[in-house]
């Protein structure tokens, strides 16, 4: 359906209000929902049920991936031109460590970092709620939720009603 | 929230009004006088910067003051100087978070500016130094036509990768930090410049829920790791020396204090700059007199560690009795170069004391004026390590002083223009204070009020 | 290819094509280093260059004449060394050198294997002497009045004058010599009398040997030559007598002393000196008295006098003096026929005479003494500088010719030699460079270098060399001999004088001895031994020391008579005691620098006779008191770009009837100079670098196990160390400048040597152990220690510095990005960084003189001592034709090969046989800073502490 709305942006002037709001459009069923805050709101993100522990992994990869490339690189250095150093072990690990610690962190926040843009699909200058009016105030003292149109539950007034019923200050209509 | 942190911010002021407040520092810049003079100095010592370095790529390290035995001076001293004050920011940020002490929100993105560019300057130093520069790249691990790789042994080789990572982890930690406010930024901006400028540098963010949640565990991850980092960089840093069996170099004690002295040198340099920015943008509702005197205990504690460290040296030197290191310890006390051991001793340790007093934590000049001995204090300290161990080392007959020339000296104040143009273009450009995290600490403060 | 110099160069010449000087100088460095000059001085420059770059040998050269030391190969290999038998020459004597030439150009000289008087050891002169050959700032044609002329303007020149000669027999006809020793020579001035029998013949010597004639005059009653056998001494008196110290007879009197040191488990010799100003001979004495000058003869009397010699009486003595005396005298007592007391050039007639008696009386004459008659003798009648002055100035010389000598710089300043030569009509100066006297003669007359003459010499033990060129002359010069043809009216080929010298001397099958002669670089034979008894008669006591101070002259430990003032390598040279570079100074004694409130460097005027000259001072620690030392030797106007202008010239205060030791005044003014030293510090601080035994106790303690974390590398068959016995080195230097030599070690200059960036790989540091009166002084040669753990090149990050398998800590030049991490870590600093391009400085020595086995190192890369590695390789390569091992002494260092005292020894410890591994097994063997746990493989031997320890014996 070509004219179908990216969905309903409702507009909240408080922290507890949008929380509040989330709690009871979820208790309504609605499931496809979004919000948007000037900083980040656990205690909404535990509302909405929202958990990503992924991060987390990525950085331990990355950590793990640094590590193993350091100790390799170091050790092949050794092994393909053996060199008599100071008379220094060939494979002195003690002074590999140190390399092998640099690169471990270096990938580990490598990873992070490509891994929250990825999971975020970002970057995207471009997205359909940016054409609400009043969606420039979400960075700076509003609070905005919004119920998408490809909910199955999603229907234009009762989903703008019940928003209005659990107290948004303004309702926009944002169109895909 | 930690019962320190609460009402460090006046709690009188709407959220909105903090990122007009703080968007408006690039949007419509308020002190564009002093900036501008500011920029004139900073310009002027960049380009002596330039000057000292063509020169010395055309003739050759020659023209500074080096010689045998005191092959290294000016350019390592000056380059761990630097990097002991890149140290602070990332420091502050990364440990405070994970403290949850919430009065750093408002230093940390200046902090974290001034990491980066401080790194710059100390890492642009061992490539100066090197006898030939242009080949700087053997440094690197690639398939030579030689052969020839890297050593991995030598703690050189061991500092390229560790400012590297540290650089590059300052860069990502400190980005990541900034994205949101960047959004900010951009949903402020009125002129289609700044709109496109922000609007790109904000990659698109929304402010999602699951961003947010996301953002925030990749941020805090981040932060547990740049900690160690940051230990890890300047104990590599010192290993330069202590892996060396240099007298006065050659010692376990290095790595800590290195460290700590880092962290003197770099809250020396976030203190300056909080006093200079709240002055300069009347930020003094954002960087409160508890922000200040949170700055002096720190600075406080961190250099009586340092103090700790230069006892501990003296203990370490007449517990092991070697008769080279007590030569050494004699030549930086009563030797040609005292001057610059008890010139550190006083500048970082006397001014310092008045630190316990808490209205003159509280004072800006004051407390400018003690970080300013402070960073003058460190960099004696630098200058004495290096030197007073060289100049007099194991053989008597290879004994000879360092007097540093015209060029030692301007290539030093250069790069201080190196640091300050990109550092003044960022004030500029970007939000000095972390806008959404400000507004966050304050709305707690106010519910803590409230209710 | 042999004419093809002379084409297109000519052409170009011709042409005058500035492209072209472009491409030269890019081609050449050297020419370009050249001053600009005229089109003639080009095309010559044209010609050396192109026969440096090995095109030598057009078909009238007579190097081609020259017989190879080995036997002559089919053909010359390009890149393979070439060796000839020849010598060089100091103040008139042999040097007998072997010089190395790549493709006809020679690059190193070293003492003659097999020679007498070297026995294949050197000494500085005799190793800067190869830089001088190819010094861009000699003559390179002749001139009148500054302008160039031809040969043959030249030939016509002196045909006009024998006409003006042939008049009065040659009555205005002067000439001035310097000291020589050719046979060819003599032959010729001989014959030049005998054309002009009216002619007088002038001698004028720099370095003191007409002294030692009247000396010895005044002592036996006929001019002798003394030659100590000290090889054969177990005691030896020095009366301020630095036979140790630079000069002629060093090399010889070092190779004696070290055999007789070496004698038996314990010193073979002891040495009691009686000192002035500190030099080596004092600094390796057991027992050093120090004494003025002027103390010297009442010193000598007292100990003739305890000897019992008939007519000396005991003068009275200090404390000081008395317990020498004591000493000395039962020594010599004690060693009768073993023993021998000698003097130096300042300490008078009396005390050559006293001297002289003692030797008698203790039986040194033909055991310890050898007596001949002077090996340099002019073979004519000669009289002094001075009376030549009396007749310039009154107007009796109209001809003056100067045959290889600069009098107007060497004379003393109370004759004025300049203004007396201006009043000469015809001036004729023949030498190496237009120097001083050049500039102001009429005619500049260039010869040619020892290494491009046809010539002959004679070494200070009276041993005869046949000097063969060992290249082609690049310049257009000519050889003393060929000049005194031309005085003689003859044109002669290089040789043909030379030749006739020797077929007179050689008789029948000529031939057959000349080239045996010229292969072995020796004719057999040496000055006959001569039996005399000194003067009897009455001595009169030596008059009372004159009022002032005493003022004593040394010639210049680097530069000599200011000969060699224009060589850099000389000039960086670190004196002997001073380690200055650079420069001369005013040697003051520690009590009259305290009571003038003198330091280093403060500005002294010197006054004799009203005649003043200042200089820097220098606070020497044993000097005596009432004493000053002035060089000679700098403070040159006309020696070259590099020479001219360092010091001052100590010959304008220096009186002509008492050249060495004058009376005179000095007074500080305000003034300070900078000075070139390479060793600030020169207190041991209490650390055992240097190390000691005593007969008491000849070994030192073992040393302390090192344990270490890392397994031992395999070693490869060889491992190479080396073992320097301390207490056989008398600091000469010769190592330094050998290693110089060979291995293109840089001259950076006054300036850079005073901000401590001085290159040399081999330095000898220099400690003073004891109070500043009168301390003890150590030599100790340090190269790198080549340590099996070595710091260096844990810290290198790019593989630059890395060990070989046999044991070498070797520099990768082209791999270095100069992190200086390497020297910074190196404990004992033997690294040395090239912080500037110091290749093409103006100090910088000409390419040609480069070892083309070693690298050229460019700015920006650390370097160091290598074990001269790249005799290590010909030695492999040359033992892999053979398919045979090395044996020991296969591979000998540059360093090792100059000491003349064989302090240096190099070879395998791998080997238990070899003279090192030997040595390593010695009590008296310890390592350098040894707890430090490198493990170097340069190690060292303890110093014999003859003195026993307690102070009071210690004089």
């Amino acid at each position: 359906m070509a004219d179908l709305p990216y969905g309903l942006l409702a507009e909240f002037a408080t922290e507890d209000a949008i929380i509040d709001a989330a709690r009871k459009v979820r208790h309504a069923g609605y499931r496809n929902i979004d919000a948007f805050t000037p900083f980040p709101l656990p205690r909404l993100a535990r509302v909405m049920r929202i958990r990503d522990s992924r991060p987390a992994w990525l950085g331990l990869a990355g950590g793990i991936f640094g590590f193993l490339l350091a100790f390799a690189m170091q050790a092949f250095v050794s092994y393909t031109y053996p060199l008599n150093v100071g008379g220094r072990p060939l494979y002195p690990l003690s002074a590999y460590a140190v390399v092998i610690f640099e690169l471990t962190i270096l990938f580990a926040v490598l990873f992070l970092f490509i891994g929250l843009l990825a999971l975020n699909r970002l970057p995207r200058l471009n997205y359909p709620v940016f054409n609400a009016p009043r969606f420039h105030l979400a960075s700076k003292d509003r609070f905005f939720l919004c119920i998408k149109a490809d909910d199955r539950q999603f229907d234009r007034d009762s989903t703008a009603r019940l928003l209005r019923e659990v107290g948004a200050v303004s309702l926009a209509l944002v169109p895909s | 929230m930690t019962a320190s942190a609460t009402d460090i911010l006046p709690t009188d002021q709407s959220i909105g009004d903090i990122s007009r407040q703080l968007t408006g520092i690039p949007l419509h810049f308020p002190a564009r006088r002093q900036w501008w003079i500011a920029m004139t100095i900073a310009i002027v010592l960049l380009v002596l910067f330039i000057v000292s370095v063509i020169e010395l790529f055309t003739r050759g390290v020659g023209i500074w003051g080096l010689n045998v035995p005191v092959t290294w001076a000016f350019a390592i001293h000056n380059y761990v100087w630097w990097l002991g004050i890149g140290h602070a920011g990332t420091l502050i940020s990364a440990l405070l978070l994970l403290t949850g002490s919430e009065w750093r929100n408002s230093l940390n993105r200046f902090a974290e500016t001034m990491t980066l560019f401080a790194v710059v300057c100390a890492g642009i130093y061992p490539v100066l130094h090197l006898g030939r520069p242009w080949y700087l790249y053997w440094m690197f691990p690639y398939p030579a036509t030689m052969g020839v790789w890297p050593q991995f042994r030598s703690p050189l080789e061991w500092d390229i990768w560790a400012v590297l990572t540290y650089l590059s982890v300052s860069v990502l930690f400190w980005y990541t930090g900034l994205i949101p406010d960047l959004a900010n930024a951009r949903d402020r901006a009125r002129r289609r410049g700044w709109q496109i400028f922000f609007g790109i540098l904000a990659l698109g963010w929304r402010g999602s829920t699951i961003h947010w949640s996301r953002w925030s565990r990749t941020y805090r991850i981040m932060a547990a790791i740049a900690v160690p980092l940051v230990v890890s960089v300047h104990s590599e840093i010192s290993l330069l020396f202590a892996a060396s069996q240099m007298p006065g170099w050659h010692s376990t004690l290095f790595p800590p204090y290195f460290v700590l002295g880092a962290a003197f040198s770099g809250f020396a340099v976030v203190s300056v700059i909080a006093v200079a920015l709240r002055a300069m943008f009347g930020l003094g509702n954002l960087v409160t007199r508890d922000h200040l005197d949170v700055l002096g205990k720190v600075l406080l504690a961190t250099g009586l560690m340092t103090g700790y460290g230069y006892v501990f040296e003296v203990v370490d030197t007449l517990y092991g009795g070697n008769s080279h290191d007590l030569q050494t310890l004699l030549n930086r006390t009563i030797g040609a170069y005292a001057w610059l051991y008890w010139g550190a001793v006083v500048f970082n340790f006397v001014p310092l004391q008045l630190l316990w007093w808490r209205i003159v934590r509280r004072t800006g000049w004051a407390l400018l004026l003690i970080s300013a001995s402070v960073i003058i204090g460190m960099w004696l300290e630098r200058y004495m390590i290096l030197v007073t161990t060289l100049y007099r080392d194991f053989l008597v007959s290879s004994w000879r002083h360092y007097t540093p020339t015209f060029w030692d000296w301007s290539t030093y104040f250069g790069t201080i223009g190196l640091f300050l143009v990109p550092f003044l273009l960022a004030i500029r450009f970007i939000p000095v204070i972390s806008i959404f995290e400000t507004e966050k600490t304050l709305l707690d403060e106010q519910e803590a009020r409230d209710g | 290819m042999t004419t093809l110099p002379k084409q297109w160069t000519s052409i170009e010449e011709l042409a005058g094509d500035p492209a072209f000087a472009k491409k030269i100088a890019a081609e050449f460095p050297v020419a370009a280093s050249f001053p600009p000059t005229a089109r003639r001085d080009f095309l010559k420059i044209m010609a050396a260059s192109l026969a440096l770059a090995g095109l030598t040998g057009c078909e009238k050269s007579p190097f081609v004449a020259g017989i190879p030391y080995v036997d002559q190969p089919e053909s010359a290999l390009p890149g393979v060394p070439r060796h000839y038998a020849t010598a060089v020459t100091l103040d008139g004597y042999a040097q007998p050198v072997l010089a190395t030439t790549y493709d006809g150009r020679p690059t190193k000289l070293d003492g003659l294997p097999g020679h007498p008087a070297t026995q294949g050891r050197s000494d500085v002169f005799m190793q800067a002497a190869v830089l001088q050959l190819y010094d861009p700032d000699r003559a390179q044609s002749p001139t009148r009045a500054g302008e160039p002329v031809t040969w043959t303007d030249v030939g016509a020149m002196f045909s006009d004058q024998r006409r003006e000669w042939q008049k009065d027999g040659g009555k205005r006809l002067r000439l001035l010599l310097s000291q020589t020793t050719s046979p060819t020579l003599v032959r010729q001035i001989r014959e030049l009398q005998s054309q002009f029998p009216a002619a007088r013949v002038h001698l004028h010597d720099t370095s003191g040997e007409r002294e030692r004639i009247a000396h010895a005059i005044a002592a036996y009653g006929e001019p002798l030559d003394l030659h100590y056998q000290l090889d054969a001494c177990s005691v030896v008196v020095s009366f301020d007598d630095d036979f140790l110290g630079p000069g002629p007879r060093q090399l010889l009197n070092a190779i004696k002393w070290a055999q007789a040191r070496r004698r038996g488990d314990v010193p073979g010799i002891q040495l009691h000196c009686a000192e002035s100003i500190p030099a080596a001979t004092g600094a390796v004495a057991s027992y050093r008295l120090r004494a003025a000058p002027s103390r010297m003869p009442h010193l000598v009397e007292t100990l003739a006098a305890r000897l019992g010699v008939v007519g000396a009486s005991v003068n009275d003595l200090s404390a000081e003096e008395r317990r020498w005396l004591d000493r000395t005298g039962a020594a010599l007592n004690a060693a009768k026929g073993r023993a021998l007391v000698t003097a130096g050039l300042g300490t008078g007639a009396q005390t050559a005479r006293w001297v002289a008696q003692i030797n008698e009386t203790i039986g040194a004459s033909g055991q310890t003494l050898k007596l001949t008659s002077p090996v340099a003798d002019p073979g004519v009648a000669t009289a002094s500088l001075d009376e030549l002055v009396i007749d310039m100035n009154t107007g009796q010389v109209d001809t003056l010719v100067i045959l290889d000598a600069n009098p107007v710089y060497t004379a003393p300043g109370s004759l004025d030699f300049a203004s007396a030569l201006s009043k000469v009509k015809t001036s004729i100066h023949i030498g190496l460079y237009r120097d001083e006297t050049g500039h102001r003669g009429t005619w500049q007359l260039p010869l040619t270098h020892d290494l491009e003459s046809w010539s002959d010499a004679r070494a200070v033990d009276g041993a005869a060399t046949i000097i063969q060129p060992v290249m082609t002359p690049f310049y257009d010069v000519r050889s003393r001999h060929q000049i005194m043809a031309m005085m003689l009216g003859r044109d002669q080929a290089a040789d043909e004088s030379v030749r006739k010298t020797w077929r007179d001397a050689f008789g029948e099958s000529f031939d057959a001895k000349w080239q045996q002669a010229l292969r072995d670089g020796l004719v057999a034979g040496n000055a006959p031994e001569i039996q005399a008894t000194p003067v009897s008669g009455k001595i009169e006591p030596a008059p009372p020391g004159a009022d002032g101070s005493d003022i004593a002259f040394r010639l210049d430990p680097t530069v000599w008579d200011g000969r060699f003032a224009n060589l850099g390598w000389l000039q960086e040279l670190p004196k002997p005691l001073s380690t200055l570079t650079w420069g001369n100074v005013v040697a003051v004694s520690p009590a009259w620098a305290r009571e003038v409130e003198v330091e280093n460097g403060d500005v002294l005027e010197i006054d004799i006779d009203g005649r003043k000259v200042s200089g820097p001072a220098w606070i020497m620690p044993g000097q005596a008191d009432n004493t000053f030392g002035l060089w000679l030797g700098h403070g040159r106007e006309q020696a070259g770009r590099v020479g001219d202008g360092i010091g001052y010239n100590a010959y304008s205060v220096r009186p002509a009837a008492t050249p060495w030791l004058a009376q005179g005044a000095v007074r500080k003014l305000d003034r300070k100079e900078t000075l070139a030293v390479t060793q600030l510090h020169h207190r041991m601080e209490g650390f055992d670098l240097v190390r000691e035994v005593s007969v008491a106790s000849p070994t030192l303690p073992a040393p302390s196990p090192q344990p270490s974390l890392y397994p031992p590398h395999p070693s490869a068959k060889n491992a190479w160390g080396m073992v320097i016995d301390i207490d056989s080195c008398i600091g000469c230097n010769a190592c330094v400048a050998a290693c110089t030599a060979e291995n293109n070690i840089a001259v950076v200059g006054k300036a850079q040597v005073e901000m401590g960036r001085e290159m040399h790989w081999l330095r000898i540091a220099r400690y003073y152990v004891g109070d500043v009166e009168t301390p003890r002084s150590y030599f100790q040669p340090v190269p790198c220690m080549q340590c099996e753990d070595a710091p260096c090149e844990m810290g290198c990050p790019v593989h630059a510095t890395t060990h070989s398998p046999e044991g070498i800590n070797q520099m990768v030049y082209n791999r270095c990005i100069g992190t200086r991490t390497c020297s910074s870590y190196c404990p004992y600093k033997v690294r040395r960084f090239n912080y500037l391009d110091y290749r093409y400085t103006p100090e910088a020595p000409a390419e040609p003189v480069h070892n083309p086995d070693v690298t050229l190192r460019s700015r920006g890369v650390m370097e160091k001592c290598t074990y001269c590695t790249q005799r290590i390789q010909a030695a492999h390569v040359a033992a892999d034709k053979d398919n045979r091992d090395l044996r020991d002494g296969d591979v000998v260092t540059a360093c090792q090969a100059a000491c003349p005292t064989r302090a240096i020894v190099f070879g395998d410890i791998n080997d238990p046989d070899s003279e090192v591994s030997k040595l390593r097994r010695s009590g008296r063997h310890y390592a350098l800073l040894e707890k430090l746990g490198t493990r170097p493989r340069t190690t060292y031997l303890a110093k014999w502490n003859d003195g026993s320890d307690d102070e009071d014996d210690r004089t």
